[in-house]
């Protein structure tokens, strides 16, 4: 279970909305299995030149090539890793843990897809060397626009398993 | 020598070693003295103004050297720097 602030919900899916067509990402903090703040960071992708999409893997990175840089974003992120910094150390400052990460799929539904589930991996290779907890994995989906749905995961050995969201007043 | 650590995208230029051992007193150093063993990773670390790219975050030990001294942190034996691309996916 995962419990979020109605207010947390409310702001990534603003967030989400206010983005789309473009993905959108950000961080969560709070203690244990309850999200208490949220960071909006900026996702830099449609910024990257061809090269530095080499972090996505085969089928992805023939997708992305395929689409104009402004395109891109609409089916895939990259935090902004200096933003990201800043909110981390802001977390610490205030005793919280970086509990999770959200992003939006604009047009596919709130599941971790596969170039999700191999970055989550990649970020699981090397997150108790730096001292960071095992993430929650949340994703905003407005297939529907009207009626956005949130979906928070873990994703262990390449496997994404649904947490339940208890959403709090 | 100082230990650090290659992000899977990186790894093709270090034959496939998730970490190598790098002489240097600093990042900087380190950054050109890695480029130099594994031509190519130095381009994917800096962006064209010589500024560590926007999707790379380096730590050393666990702190950002963001909140060091940037490139001119200093290091000592024992010290891991940890190249990490930040968190990227897609629908």
């Amino acid at each position: 279970m995962l419990a979020i602030p109605s207010s947390i919900v409310k702001n990534m899916v603003a967030h989400s909305r206010e983005l789309a067509p473009h993905e959108c990402c950000g961080i969560l903090s709070g203690t244990e299995s309850t999200i208490t703040e949220c960071y909006r960071i900026t996702n830099i992708l449609a910024e990257l030149s061809e090269q530095e999409l080499t972090r996505f893997d085969g089928a992805k990175l023939s997708d992305l090539q395929r689409l104009s840089p402004e395109e891109r974003a609409d089916i895939a992120f990259q935090m902004d890793a200096r933003e990201m910094a800043m909110a981390q150390r802001d977390i610490r400052s205030k005793s919280l843990d970086l509990l999770g990460f959200y992003h939006s799929h604009t047009f596919s539904p709130a599941r971790p897809s596969q170039t999700d589930i191999t970055i989550a991996m990649e970020f699981e290779s090397y997150r108790a060397k730096l001292n960071f907890p095992e993430p929650f994995h949340l994703i905003i989906s407005l297939e529907q626009m009207e009626q956005p749905v949130v979906r928070a995961y873990r994703i262990q050995e390449s496997k994404a398993t649904e947490v339940p969201i208890h959403t709090l007043p | 020598m100082i230990k650090v650590r290659i992000p899977t995208p990186l790894r093709p230029m270090t034959g496939g070693k998730s970490e190598v051992e790098i002489a240097g007193n600093t990042v900087s150093e380190i950054i050109d003295n890695l480029g130099s063993a594994h031509p190519g990773i130095k381009e994917r670390v800096y962006d064209e103004q010589g500024e560590i790219r926007r999707f790379i975050n380096i730590y050393v030990n666990e702190e950002d050297i963001r909140f060091l001294t940037g490139k001119d942190t200093p290091l000592k034996d024992g010290d891991e720097v940890s190249i990490i691309p930040a968190i990227a996916g897609g629908s």
